[in-house]
């Protein structure tokens, strides 16, 4: 891999929880149901457009149970998750995932 | 990309495009294709462009493709070329109408429904545009390595850094661009005529910091050649025009053996 943030393992980090390995050896962990809520799915992307100001998002039942069943690679770019609540169409893109690890707090996922 | 699924084994995958329509880029994939088979490697030719499929005409392919008993396509062998087109399943006067999941679900038929067997080189011949054929193709399969043709106008040129984007939204590499119909010859008086300009693509490639893979001329010889169905490099490989398709397959051939080491590791999913 020539770009330092290309991931070159991905693996659980737990039961729940996502693991990637980049190449320029940073190790980002996602919480399962925060990778779920990022769905960027067009379904779920609408869903999760912005609300008006002191509107409440309501999180869906059980989101703290769903977790992925199987992770594929899409091309050179992308991870499409299946998880265990049935849904697969999100394709979440390395370079959204690496820009939003949870311990870097850049950007958020969802 | 080796697949014990469909027994098929291809070292490089390189796409052809363009971003704009009627710039060359079926005529330089089929002669490419036929520099590069001409050197001693195993090619393949797809021809992904299912709106307006010209591979078989260019080819002068009259054979069609048959089946085995699981129901996998053997692609058409001509000229040492393995190729698969959807002109070989659409009457001339046909038109392919179709949304997305179509177009989809062909280009995975294209890639796991034929027995390509081993090959050194795939090339697949893309529609104008960034659309569906060219996401379903990087989702489908890692790339080698992406030409972008262009001639040398701005109006080309302008849409052709469009296809230089996609491909790097997708992390597909690019191995270079083309500058197709690059200069005139009048074949009479022998003086030369930039007729859509020339140097643009080679300016363009040193902006976007891609490769300058070569110039082809615009000369009546290729699209005789294209129209009869005896693409340029068969029918007359000691002339100019073929001799420039043959320094643009020897870069492309160097620069896909230069990569470097570990340049098609794919992450390593263990979910």
């Amino acid at each position: 891999m020539n770009n330092p943030s290309a991931p070159v393992e991905i693996g659980r980090a737990n039961a729940h929880d996502v693991r990637i390995l980049w190449a320029d050896g940073h190790e980002s962990v996602y919480p399962a149901a925060d990778l779920r809520l990022a769905c960027p799915c067009a379904s779920c992307a609408q869903q999760s457009a912005p609300r008006p100001k002191g509107q409440i998002r309501l999180l869906p039942a059980g989101i703290q149970a769903v977790h992925p069943v199987r992770i594929e690679l899409i091309g050179q770019y992308a991870i499409r998750v299946y998880w265990s609540d049935g849904h697969s169409e999100g394709i979440y893109a390395f370079e959204r995932l690496r820009a939003a690890c949870p311990c870097c707090g850049v950007e958020r996922l969802a | 990309m080796t697949s014990q699924e469909t027994g098929n084994s291809i070292r490089y995958v390189i796409p052809v495009a363009s971003g704009k329509g009627g710039v060359g880029k079926s005529t330089v994939t089929a002669n490419l294709a036929l520099a590069l088979a001409r050197g001693g490697a195993r090619v393949g030719v797809m021809d992904a462009d299912v709106y307006g499929p010209s591979i078989p005409m260019i080819l002068g392919v009259t054979s069609l493709p048959e089946t085995d008993d699981q129901d996998r396509l053997r692609p058409v062998d001509q000229d040492g070329l393995k190729i698969i087109s959807m002109g070989f399943f659409m009457a001339p006067e046909q038109a392919v109408v179709w949304r997305g999941p179509m177009l989809h679900k062909t280009m995975q038929q294209f890639l796991n429904g034929v027995i390509w067997g081993e090959l050194d080189y795939l090339l697949v011949d893309l529609p104008p545009g960034t659309g569906d054929i060219q996401l379903s193709l990087c989702q489908s399969i890692p790339i080698t390595g992406a030409v972008i043709v262009s001639t040398p106008q701005d109006v080309a040129l302008n849409v052709a850094q469009k296809a230089v984007a996609m491909f790097r939204t997708l992390n597909a590499p690019i191995l270079g661009i083309i500058e197709n119909m690059s200069d005139y010859v009048c074949p009479h008086c022998g003086v030369h005529d930039e007729i859509f300009g020339a140097g643009g693509a080679r300016t363009m490639a040193e902006r976007l910091g891609v490769e300058f893979l070569g110039a082809i001329p615009l000369t009546a010889v290729i699209r005789r050649a294209s129209d009869a169905g005896r693409p340029v490099v068969a029918a007359a490989p000691d002339s100019a025009p073929a001799r420039a398709f043959a320094a643009v397959a020897e870069k492309v051939a160097s620069l896909v053996n230069a990569r470097p080491e570990g340049a098609d590791t794919r992450p390593r999913v263990t979910f």
